[in-house]
């Protein structure tokens, strides 16, 4: 590793080195280790042997998958949305859309309480109209944590897919319709697929980012909505674990660098 | 542009509008809230005060709260400039073995959900006796803010014509001369979006200061702390200040990168 330029890497890498990678493997290291007696893969048969290890897994995934989904069903026709506005409505679009994404987490949650509570604007909104007679609970259960999450996630899919789409050439669709295409044909034929490679990256970078996803739980779930975050929490800070922890940490590092891996194979495609 | 039907324009129209409130209502909402007279959450808000930012500001504990953690986004924002920055040179204008390498290791904390790096960090200054020390708590956010620093940069960086350098050096300038008068003013925008970008990430960071503070609280760890208790108002008279801060600061950038017709590139 040496050559032109290097003296300005290396202040950061000697940096990066002590005080990211070193702990890193240093969590890998309790992950496969039994203390005076050497490498072991006693923590992670633990692991499958607590069926509340597994429970918390399938709900993290499952909780995930549904985050995703309601992104693409939201984002999808937004980014679209925004590609046909021009001038002013497009700028003013797109600051409400990266606004919230430099927010504070913490405060987009937090309203989420106000919003959705059994007194909030939801509920008096769902009254009002007659829909329910009851309050409908949302928050404090996983249906409050989903919506949280997917509001937070949301600008992560909408940016880099409004990105991929504001590059389309218009005369693709405009080549397609001189021919005879029907609007449907030339959507579904034209511009969906090339939208497709940026649209799986996004989806797959709200996935990743829900599998880690550590605060919106922890607020909207009330701690009845256990999620792989909050259960490393209560490893380190509540029953000190740590073996335990850094076998989930590591299980949850390698699941999220696989997909990332695949993340940055659809997203070269998509600005390529 | 696809002519489409008026009835799918319409229904599109709708969602889209639907997406951009959907968005935007937690920040609509807390800041009137923050202004309320009600010792409740209510919306909308029965009458004006300012009774929750009196609570706040006299509060010693939210104020030290706040000086820490501009205390802390202020030297760590500049390490992460310092580093991030003179790496995105290194990284674009050298040529060395393991480039890619050492890029994606700079990136990593972006990438790497913050649960694990707050654990790794945890059990690593747990080790060396360092945690809970301030010292740790700004090498933990000198690191996660790094990639913020090194996108925007290594973006301002690879548009900046090499052969303005190559001219330089050909004068007969050193590699630092020419980073210090040529290179650094040409990029000052850049520049300094990039510190404000280090200065709301570490402003806004949760989730591994809650490990490694130790008894340091910050802004957001102590909101956070609060909010797992109690659903307590003078939260929303907090979370108004950070709304107004992100406001400031990205205004601050929109207006500087404007100016220098360098906007597009690093918003999204």
């Amino acid at each position: 590793m040496r050559g032109k330029g290097f003296g300005f890497i290396a202040p950061l890498l000697v940096v990066m080195v002590v005080a990211f990678d070193a702990p890193i493997v240093y969590m890998l290291g309790l992950a496969f280790w039994h203390k005076g007696q050497g490498p072991t893969l006693e923590h992670y048969q633990a692991l499958f042997e607590a069926p509340v290890y597994l429970r918390v897994l399938g709900n993290t995934m499952r909780i995930s998958l549904i985050a995703t989904i309601a992104n693409v069903a939201i984002g999808y026709p937004l980014a679209h949305w925004m590609r046909g506005l021009s001038g002013r409505g497009r700028t003013i679009a797109i600051a409400l859309v990266v606004l919230p994404f430099w927010v504070s987490i913490l405060v987009r949650t937090y309203a989420w309480i106000v919003v959705l509570g059994n007194g909030g604007l939801v509920n008096r909104f769902l009254q009002w109209t007659g829909l329910t007679d009851a309050p409908v609970s949302f928050l404090y259960n996983e249906l409050g944590v989903t919506i949280g999450m997917a509001n937070v996630l949301l600008p992560f899919l909408v940016l880099p897919l409004f990105a991929a789409m504001i590059r389309i050439d218009d005369r693709l669709m405009q080549a397609a319709a001189s021919l005879g295409a029907s609007p449907r044909t030339i959507f579904w034929k034209i511009y969906f697929p090339l939208t497709v490679p940026a649209l799986a990256a996004g989806a797959l970078l709200v996935f990743i980012l829900c599998l880690g996803f550590y605060v919106t739980p922890a607020i909207l779930g009330g701690g009845r909505v256990p999620m792989i975050s909050n259960l490393l929490d209560t490893l380190i800070n509540q029953i000190p674990r740590w073996e335990q922890a850094s076998a989930i940490s590591t299980i949850l590092l390698v699941v999220t660098l696989l997909i990332f891996g695949a993340y940055r194979r659809l997203d070269r495609k998509a600005t390529a | 542009m696809m002519t489409s039907s008026p009835w799918t324009r319409r229904l599109l129209a709708t969602i889209g509008v639907f997406a951009l409130v959907f968005l935007t209502v937690p920040i609509v909402i807390v800041v009137p809230m923050s202004f309320s007279s009600a010792k409740s959450l209510t919306f909308p808000p029965p009458g004006f005060s300012m009774r929750w930012y009196e609570t706040l500001f006299g509060n010693p504990r939210w104020m030290e709260a706040m000086t820490t953690s501009a205390i802390l986004a202020v030297i760590s924002s500049i390490l992460a400039l310092l580093l991030g920055g003179l790496a995105a040179y290194g990284l674009r204008r050298g040529a060395f073995k393991g480039n890619d390498w050492a890029e994606s290791n700079f990136m990593a904390p972006l990438i790497v959900p913050a649960i694990i790096v707050a654990i790794a960090l945890y059990l690593g200054l747990a080790k060396i006796g360092l945690l809970g020390t301030f010292f740790g708590l700004v090498m933990a956010h000198t690191i996660l803010n790094v990639p913020l620093v090194m996108m925007v940069l290594g973006v301002a960086i690879r548009s900046f014509d090499l052969r303005i350098e190559q001219v330089a050096w050909s004068l007969g300038a050193s590699w630092s001369y020419t980073v210090r008068k040529v290179v650094l003013p040409n990029l000052a925008p850049s520049v300094f979006a990039a510190w404000i970008f280090a200065f709301i990430g570490s402003f806004d960071e949760v989730i591994v200061t809650s490990f490694v503070a130790g008894k340091y609280d910050t802004v957001p760890k102590k909101m956070f702390n609060e909010l797992i208790l109690e659903v307590n108002p003078t939260i929303t008279a907090v979370a108004t200040l950070l709304i107004g801060l992100t406001v400031l600061a990205l205004a601050a950038v929109a207006v500087i990168l404007h100016r220098a017709g360098r906007l597009k590139p690093t918003i999204v």
